[in-house]
């Protein structure tokens, strides 16, 4: 999922983060955003529409759109594609509107 | 063309207007808006509807309305959704003096028949858990006030009125009004229209159809400030609303959380254009009574013009010097809630009908007279 080798750039090691998807065990970088590291870990349902509850991908990845808006530590409809990923995150995905 | 009636403006008023004239038989009516439905204060409004005001005229119009409302929907036969949301308006007390007031409120609104009940914080807090318990001292409380959608409200009277006869212009300006020999002559910027009765609906532009006329209605148009919140799951029933510091804030059955506040010193002017002042103030005012909601993103915040009056009570009347002119302003803000009775009110003055209501107390000649009148102190 991520890109290891390329003609140009260098990917230098970064220190590796754990945190928890839906009550599962994953690991990022640090320097990823919360949905990068999703990705990277093979998760590309983000979230339901509302009315008729259809999958939802990732999409705008800039923070515009909803369609990656999650539960981050208790915190409902968190950005996950603008925001960094941090040590010990518990990152929920979120049905309906989410509940503050 | 010549018209029996010509009501101008087709916000809820002018729409509610034409609905209980064509219903009572009297449809040659032509309604005239300078844009779309709702496009002026109507569909710019709060849209929630209370019966908690100090003054007996805004208790029973407000009661009467909401009768209506409950059944609003099949009433005027209505496809859509009307959205009505019946869980009350909790409204908070913040200082000695105002708790004193909302007493005086609650026993003249039981009095009318009006269910208000007066809280302790600790049963506010059962309402609305998430309330500040420091912000306030004490609340009152209307199970049966609420909010319902102000597109989909006046959509249901516009069907309604149409499906009766009634016919409506949209994006046509009326530029002057000539009354001669009885007959109106209504010029726009798109033809001449005739008429017997004229109806002046026109919200924040009341006053300037009045003068048209050579009318002097005493109302003026003011800004108000208005923003609506991301959805989220529903944790909010009744709107919160505080007089003292300036707030009303409610959940609607969207998801969104739709509040407003007044800023003062407004100009009198048709000026509805957005301000950061207002976003900083609602910002800090939401975050020292509804701490939690101050953690959702505002998704949009706009305004529109309130039509006050000196009272900040309606006019509904005909004019005494202009016969068969009949005035429908100065609502002050709250248009949309007395709409149903502001329209049963003037198509029963047109039809020579008994009136549901004493309207004396909603006649414009109470700012003529010397004689001192009450002034609506439930206000934001």
């Amino acid at each position: 999922m991520r890109i290891e080798k390329h003609p140009i750039l260098t990917f230098e090691e970064k220190k590796i983060l754990h945190f928890t998807f839906n009550h599962q065990s994953m690991t990022g970088f640090e320097g990823d955003t919360i949905q990068s590291a999703l990705h990277a870990n093979g998760i590309k349902k983000l979230s339901e529409s509302i009315e008729h509850h259809r999958p939802r991908g990732f999409y705008c990845a800039i923070g515009n759109c909803a369609s990656c808006d999650m539960t981050v530590n208790n915190q409902p409809n968190v950005r996950t594609c603008i925001t960094m990923l941090e040590e010990g995150m518990v990152v929920l995905s979120q049905k309906g509107k989410g509940v503050l | 063309m010549t018209y029996k009636i010509i009501i101008i403006g087709a916000g809820v008023t002018g729409c509610s207007i034409a609905y209980n004239l064509a219903k009572k038989g009297m449809n040659d009516i032509l309604v005239i808006d300078k844009s779309y439905l709702t496009a002026g204060a109507t569909g710019r409004c709060g849209a929630g509807v209370r019966q908690q005001w100090a003054t007996k005229a805004n208790c029973i119009m407000a009661k009467h309305s909401i009768e209506f409302f409950e059944h609003a929907k099949e009433t005027l036969d209505y496809k859509g959704d009307i959205e009505f949301k019946q869980e009350g308006y909790l409204i908070l007390a913040t200082t000695k003096e105002e708790d004193l007031q909302f007493a005086k409120n609650v026993a003249l609104q039981n009095s009318l028949g009006i269910p208000t009940k007066k809280l302790t914080p600790e049963e506010a807090l059962k309402i609305v858990p998430h309330l500040n318990p420091k912000s306030f001292i004490s609340a009152t409380y209307c199970q049966t006030d609420g909010h319902l959608n102000p597109f989909k409200m006046t959509d249901a009277y516009y069907q309604a009125a149409k499906k009766l006869g009634a016919t409506f212009n949209f994006f046509e300006k009326v530029l002057d009004i000539k009354h001669d020999n009885d007959i109106y002559t209504v010029t726009t910027n798109k033809g001449i229209y005739q008429s017997e009765i004229l109806i002046d609906a026109a919200g924040g532009y009341s006053r300037e159809i009045g003068l048209m006329v050579g009318l002097d209605i005493p109302v003026y148009a003011e800004k108000h400030e208005i923003l609506v919140t991301e959805p989220i799951s529903k944790m909010q029933g009744p709107m919160v609303m505080s007089f003292t510091k300036n707030l009303y804030c409610q959940q609607v059955p969207h998801g969104s959380f739709l509040m407003g506040r007044t800023t003062p010193n407004q100009p009198k002017d048709h000026d509805i254009s957005s301000s950061h002042e207002f976003l900083d103030e609602m910002a800090k005012t939401i975050d020292d009574i509804l701490p939690k909601i101050g953690e959702l993103r505002v998704i949009r915040q706009w305004a529109g013009s309130y039509n006050m009056s000196p009272d900040k009570q309606p006019i509904i009347c005909e004019s005494d010097e202009l016969k068969n002119f009949y005035i429908a302003a100065g609502f002050s803000g709250h248009g949309f809630m007395f709409a149903p009775m502001t329209g049963i009110l003037i198509s029963e003055m047109i039809l020579n009908l008994p009136l549901s209501l004493e309207t004396v107390m909603l006649h414009i000649n109470r700012f003529k007279h010397q004689t001192t009148h009450e002034v609506e102190k439930s206000v934001v």
